[in-house]
């Protein structure tokens, strides 16, 4: 056998043993900062897909990749033979770092008190050290976004604006070292006409005739738009004004850029009603809206069409919000967004079912949406919607090393993620599930 | 001066009179003042029910029964002869399940989930929790309707000028809410109201506590189950016990197991509520299951499971009030299709029960008055409903099935004199109402006092009918 | 009805799909050229199945369509027993607990069975075709549960499966101490509020159903031999349930979380002489699996659903494959009408997570619940004789592309896409028909109230009232109704 053989054998084994003491340690990234993987199929979804070939990866940086890629000297070698490259999966939705367990409130951090908190960050509150932040990257999770009151499996849904949704790789030691974008999205409850609502204090349903109800809800719409002007006139007065004339408002300094168009509105809206006057209330506002859920979003595919609204979908396994809405709506609706040209990324809406994302991926192509598609929509379709695509989603030269390496195909089931590199660092898959059954797999 | 005090007094008589007659008048109650309780009707078109229309005839009504009907009858020299031409005298009619004559309960609108009968909350204010089925949550079987009516009930006069001579009225409130009582509508003290004091034993499976025991479906038919049980028990375990009172222990006193024994003693008919498909099935199998007579109240998608119904030999109480659009509903969420469908068919409801043998008799069920139970009446009739058929339900059916058909519900002698005599058909809109009586007291009526305006009455409350909002409870 | 007018298509399809030889015979089906996952004896490829009067009267690679039998296509299609999910709530009517009370044992799913809900339609799209329908957790010893076939447009009464054993769920952990709920203001909690009362609460029903047993059978014996005047004891509707599981007569299946909750249990029911027959969600099984195993009892647990309450914390998803390499009896369920869409997928995860075998992974929403329930002699695999309880994908089912094209449940065709999609324009045609319907009797309504309103407001002379005598007018204005 020939010393590049040798050679790549022991850097393997080297490579094991380093992954290996990695679980042992509290942290799970190693040095150095030179890997290349080599002889796998890479699927770069900038490209057509390289049958074998090699990826390197240095100073956190994709450096290379190709057919045939030189690589560099000191390169911690991976051999991909039988694996597979992508992009790692990107949950543009989750809860990921604020909420450790829904039922302990002392583990929460996503509603902050009262209706309108834009000034708060995501970033501020997420936990690095969540158990849930290894176990969803062992599932080739390799960033995410947080976002504040956007309700998960077991949680409620919070304020009309809960606050600025934040990006980040998952791994770090600190948020500083994690974030892509501290502030990407500032997120918006729609409000909806609601006639049903339980009362907490009587534990009982209580209904309200429509035309109540929507005095309600157009009272929260007007109270919207007032904050928005508010910030308008604050966002006017910072710019051309001085600011010795005016007192400092956290809150309409942070809709400033929502109002200037810069930071856009993730807007969660189920219902074609509620897409539909969301829409229209952003289009007269001259905000940026992407819309977050849309279970409905089929019943305006003209609407979103043409004011070019991008879709981020919840779990595509979820049951018809009406009787009479096919039973597989919520399946399909992924592959008649894209044959209607509307952008859209999968999501999980969640924390702990975040390393569900590819299921609901693989699902969708089950029921009609192209494998390819698929792909891009969990890896690559975020990052473009959330303007993260210069530096993620892609395998190319010069974007981030958020990279999974697999024994199958991504969205399937039985896949495993083999090696997971995160901000150009080989990443453990070790978690906490993981630790548990060894632990329990040794009980005599 | 002995002129000017006669004159005085000649003036004062027809003033007098006038002050009388505007009396009686404003009360549209005749003849109140003394005058022999016989009357007849003469010429008039008779639909007795018991048989055949008789086109030109003769009722005759002496103290309080009818005392003769028929093509050519005798009538008694003390009769007061009201002539018939052009008007059609039928039985009174009877609605099956109301609170007339009953105090409305605490306007506790609140939602329909927590505590069942309004204002009827199971946990009394210490806060203390009903936990134990033995401690008969909900449970006031003895009520009887009987003993609270209130004569100022501005609804019984509305129902008796548009031809309702006698209702069901049933207390409400809790799982056991307690018995319903045949009232006919006139009467000056309350008891004069009552035809039968205990006539049904009502059932709501609504759960009544409020985070006490029953909280759900199940556990409410669970505590009816352990009730019925236990009244079993008692029937079985009381005479032993009285023969032999130093061979064993006492019993307990329940006065629940004691009243709603009576009550099954008495062949009171068990009513259970069961609107949509699964609750009819659900009722026919528990009313089987408990051996009790019953009759099932709400019973709109009947249509569905007549056949079911005919078999298990259970008449229903329809309710009137047909599901309809709610008036502010939501305009952009439609209701579903299975909630359509049961609008567009329920109507139809009576209509298959009478091809399927199935006995029925109707109930305003919450309806604000007469005005909307004919409305309704006429869809029913417009799904195929034969009037004729329509009739019997809201006149021998119903007595039928309220135990008191041997006295009311046709125009036959010794029944009771319940009539109502009207211009033309009782089912067209454009009849009026001329007379009813009530246990032989007539009562004319007069157009303005026939209107029930919309709006002036507290709209009523649904009689625990397990309403399906939408057809059928899904989750 | 959606239900009737479901079976009309589906009549009306097989009139179209069938051979046409003579009478249809819609009780013969030859489901043709697919892989058999028969879960007992392995797969067979390109192999066909044929089913008799709801029975699978022959599984092989060489049979023939009798005559008169539909045939089922189902090339590259894959063929496997009907999906049993162990842990269900659809189709309950009022409510899924009965919480107003510590032990609500007196309260009966199958009485408030509801064959309307769509949820079993929906399930049954996922290729789930059994379902142990349970009471809540919110009580230490809950409600009895029934055992139903997601026979969709049957009445209630046709829905249990006949002759499974009636079970009764018991809950362990938060939820009987309801220590994620606070009651309102001036009401009073119900006890237990801890694990700790959570097992007194249990024993204590178990001692008074053994004295109420022993008050009946004293009864009995004394009434047997002849005395006369007895007072029989009270039927409690409570403990006749109870009784019922110290004799063998009632499953218990149990909610639990922690190790040692599960362990307790086991050490409670030893104590009274009943076992155990699932540990339902059992998420902390996987450090006790031998415990379980010498108990007896089967776990009956989540693929991966961990961290939202505290006592789910330690979840992990290898469980299932843990339990099952030391000795239990394992099966993934649903606890939930979506999840139940698609429980061969989250059987799968046990290959992911613990490396168990594809059949082994299959047997976790077949074989094993069937074991479980104590239906194997009738479901849970492809073995002729069993029912007719088929689910036919169009991928191989531990595939994430595994679509349902069709659920059959003994022998009938209960879903079918193809129909279900076909189907569609009909029902939203009526549907607007019957919209369309009410709108113009509402607009009618509307048109002639005004008219009504109208006629009022003409001068109402006041007619005098007539005297006894006088003739009647014909054809009067206003209604006196």
């Amino acid at each position: 056998m020939n010393s590049r053989t040798t050679a790549s054998r022991i850097a393997r084994v080297a490579l094991l043993l380093a992954v290996a003491l990695c679980a042992k340690s509290g942290y799970a990234q190693t040095a150095p900062a030179v890997y290349a993987i080599q002889g796998a199929k890479i699927t770069t979804l900038a490209g057509p897909v390289i049958e074998s070939g090699t990826v390197v990866i240095r100073d956190g940086k994709i450096a290379a990749v190709g057919a045939n890629v030189e690589i560099p000297a000191g390169a911690q070698i991976i051999d991909g033979k039988g694996l597979e490259v992508y992009p790692g999966m990107f949950d543009p939705i989750t809860q990921m770092g604020l909420n450790e367990i829904g039922a302990v409130r002392a583990t929460v951090d996503l509603d902050e008190l009262g209706d309108y908190n834009p000034d708060v960050v995501a970033a501020t509150a997420v936990n690095p050290a969540s158990a849930h932040i290894p176990v969803t990257r062992a599932s080739g999770i390799t960033e995410v976004i947080a976002t504040p009151g956007i309700a998960g499996f077991d949680e409620q849904g919070g304020g009309l604006i809960p606050g600025q949704a934040s990006a980040f790789s998952l791994a770090g030691w600190t948020m500083e070292e994690m974030q892509l974008n501290r502030s990407i999205a500032m997120v918006i409850n729609w409000p909806s006409i609601d006639t049903r609502s339980f009362d907490f204090a009587t534990f009982s349903v209580k209904e309200k005739s429509f035309s109540d109800a929507k005095k309600d809800y157009d009272k929260q719409i007007a109270e919207l738009s007032d904050w928005l002007d508010r910030a308008r006139h604050y966002a006017q007065a910072q710019s051309k004004g001085s600011a010795a004339a005016y007192e400092r408002d956290l809150k309409l300094e942070a809709l400033a850029p929502v109002v200037e168009g810069k930071l856009p509105v993730l807007v969660v809206a189920q219902s074609a009603r509620d897409i539909r006057n969301a829409v229209e209330f952003c289009s007269r506002q001259n905000l940026k809206m992407i819309l977050a859920g849309g279970d409905e979003a089929w019943k305006v595919k003209d609407l979103l069409k043409e004011k070019k609204i991008s879709v981020i979908l919840g779990p595509s396994e979820r049951l018809p919000s009406q009787e009479d809405t096919p039973y597989d709506k919520p399946m399909t609706q992924p592959s008649e967004l894209f044959a209607a040209g509307i952008p859209f990324a999968f999501s999980s809406f969640d924390t702990s079912f975040s390393r569900r994302l590819s299921q609901y991926a693989g699902t969708a192509v089950g029921y009609g949406l192209p494998h390819d598609e698929a792909l891009k929509a969990v890896m690559l379709n975020a990052a473009q919607i959330f303007g993260l695509a210069d530096k993620l989603g892609t395998i190319e030269s010069g974007k981030l090393a958020n990279l999974i390496v697999t024994d199958g195909d991504p969205l399937e089931i039985k896949t495993g993620v083999r090696y997971l590199f995160i901000r150009g660092q080989l990443t453990s898959t070790d978690n906490r599930h993981r630790q548990l059954y060894e632990e329990y797999r040794k009980r005599p | 001066m002995k002129n000017e005090l006669r004159r005085a007094w000649l003036c004062a008589i027809p003033i007098v009179l006038l002050l009388v007659a505007l009396a009686a008048w404003a009360h549209s109650a005749r003849g109140e003042g003394g005058e022999p309780p016989y009357f007849a009707i003469t010429n008039a078109r008779i639909v007795p029910v018991s048989g055949p229309v008789i086109e030109s005839g003769t009722v005759v009504i002496a103290k309080g029964l009818i005392q003769a009907v028929g093509a050519s009858v005798t009538i008694p020299p003390e009769a007061w002869v009201i002539d018939g031409k052009g008007l059609t005298v039928y039985p009174g009619l009877i609605d099956t399940q109301t609170t007339i004559g009953l105090e409305q309960e605490g306007g506790d609108e609140a939602a329909p989930r927590a505590g069942g009968g309004r204002g009827r909350r199971s946990a009394p204010l210490s806060g203390e929790i009903i936990r134990d089925p033995e401690d008969r949550p909900s449970s006031t079987p003895w009520r009887i309707a009987a003993d609270e009516i209130k004569t100022d009930d501005k609804r019984i006069e509305s129902w008796r000028n548009a031809g309702f001579t006698t209702v069901l009225s049933a207390p409400e409130g809790g799982i056991l809410p307690g018995q319903g009582s045949v009232i006919d509508l006139a009467g000056n003290r309350p008891g004069d109201y009552v035809v039968k004091s205990a006539a049904t034993l009502q059932i709501s499976l609504r759960p009544g506590g409020f985070f006490g025991f029953p909280d759900s479906l199940m556990g409410v038919i669970a505590y009816i189950r352990q009730v019925f049980d236990d009244v079993s028990w008692y029937q079985q375990a009381d005479p032993i016990y009285q023969a032999n009172m130093t061979k064993s222990a006492r019993l307990r006193y329940d006065r629940t197991e004691q009243v709603v024994a009576a009550a099954l003693q008495e062949k009171e008919i068990v009513l259970l509520p069961a609107n949509n498909s699964v609750q009819i099935l659900r009722g026919l199998r528990l009313a089987d299951e408990w051996k009790i007579r019953a009759a099932l109240y709400g019973g709109q998608e009947g249509y569905k499971v007549a056949a079911a119904i005919a078999a298990a030999k259970t008449p229903v109480l329809i309710s009137l009030k047909w599901p309809e659009r709610p008036k502010d509903a939501d305009p952009d969420i439609p209701p579903s299709l299975r909630e359509l469908r049961f609008r567009d068919l329920a109507p139809s409801t009576p209509a298959v029960f009478a091809k399927a043998g199935v006995k029925f008799a109707f109930y305003s069920d919450g309806l604000s008055g007469p005005k909307d139970i004919f409305k309704n009446l006429k869809k029913a009739l417009d799904a195929g409903l034969a009037p004729d058929v329509a009739l019997r339900a809201l006149t021998l059916d119903a007595a039928g099935i309220l135990g008191v058909g041997d006295r009311l519900g046709t125009i036959e002698p010794g029944k009771i004199a319940n009539l109502v005599v009207a211009d033309g058909d009782i089912f067209n809109d454009k009849t009026k109402v001329k007379h009813v009586f009530v246990d032989g007291h007539w009562f004319e009526v007069h157009e303005e006092a026939s209107h029930d305006k919309p709006g002036d009455k507290k709209p009523m409350q649904s009689v625990d009918s397990v309403h399906a909002k939408t057809a059928g409870v899904s989750r | 009805m959606k239900s009737l007018m479901r079976i009309s298509i589906l009549a009306a399809a097989f009139a179209v799909a069938a051979i046409p030889s003579g009478a249809q015979d819609a009780k013969t089906i030859l489901i043709e050229n697919a892989t058999i996952i028969t879960v007992t004896h392995g797969n067979i490829e390109h192999a066909s199945l044929l089913i008799r009067d709801g029975k699978i009267a022959a599984i092989g690679t060489d049979l023939k369509a009798p005559d008169g039998a539909t045939v089922i296509d189902a090339t590259g299609q894959f063929v496997m027993p009907g999906i049993i999910d162990c842990h269900s709530h659809i189709a309950i009517d009022g409510g899924v607990n009965e919480g107003g009370t510590s032990v609500s044992s007196m309260a009966r799913i199958p009485d408030v069975l509801n064959p309307d809900d769509l949820d079993i339609y929906r399930d049954l799209a996922g290729g789930t075709t059994v379902a142990n329908v349970l009471h809540g957790s919110a009580n230490s010893i809950g409600g009895q549960t029934v055992v139903i076939k997601l026979r969709w447009g049957k009445p209630a009464s046709e829905l249990p499966f006949e002759g499974a054993m009636p079970g009764i769920k018991f809950a362990l952990g938060e939820n009987p101490k309801e220590s994620n709920f606070s009651p309102p203001a001036g009401v009073s909690r119900r006890y237990p509020g801890t694990r700790l009362g959570v097992e007194e609460t249990i024993r204590q029903a178990f001692i008074e159903a053994r004295e109420y047993k022993k008050t009946w059978d004293d009864y009995n014996q004394r009434k047997a031999a002849g005395e006369q005047n007895l007072i029989p004891p009270r039927r409690d509707v409570q403990l006749d349930p109870l009784v019922e599981v110290l004799e063998g007569k009632r499953y218990v299946h149990a909610h639990c979380y922690r190790a040692d909750e599960i362990v307790m249990l086991i050490r409670v029911a030893k104590e009274f002489g009943f076992k155990v027959r699932t540990f339902q969600h059992v998420l902390e099984g996987y450090k006790i699996a031998d415990e379980i195993v010498a108990s007896g009892a089967g776990g009956s647990t989540f693929s991966d659903w961990w961290a939202y309450k505290m006592e789910a914390y330690d979840a992990i998803p290898y469980n299932a494959a843990l339990m099952t390499e030391r000795g239990v009896v394992v099966s993934v369920n649903s606890d939930d009408a979506e999840e139940a869409r698609h429980l061969n997928q989250e059987a799968a995860k046990s290959m992911k997570y613990g490396g168990l075998s594809a059949n082994d992974a299959i047997k976790l929403v077949t074989l094993n619940p069937a074991i479980q329930l104590g239906i194997d002699n009738r479901v849970g695999s492809l073995d002729v004789g069993k029912d007719a309880d088929i689910a036919i994908f169009n991928h191989d089912p531990l595939s994430v592309y595994a679509v349902v094209q069709k659920t059959l449940i003994d022998g009938q065709i209960y879903f079918d896409r193809q129909t279900d999609i076909s189907g569609r324009a009909a029902l939203e045609k009526e549907k607007q028909d019957l919209l369309d319907k009410e709108k113009k009797a509402a607009d009618d309504q509307k048109k002639s109230d005004e008219k009504d309103k109208d006629k009022d407001k003409k001068p109402d002379q006041k007619k005098k009232p007539p005297k006894s005598g006088d003739s009647m007018e014909a054809g009067t204005v206003g209604g006196a109704l």
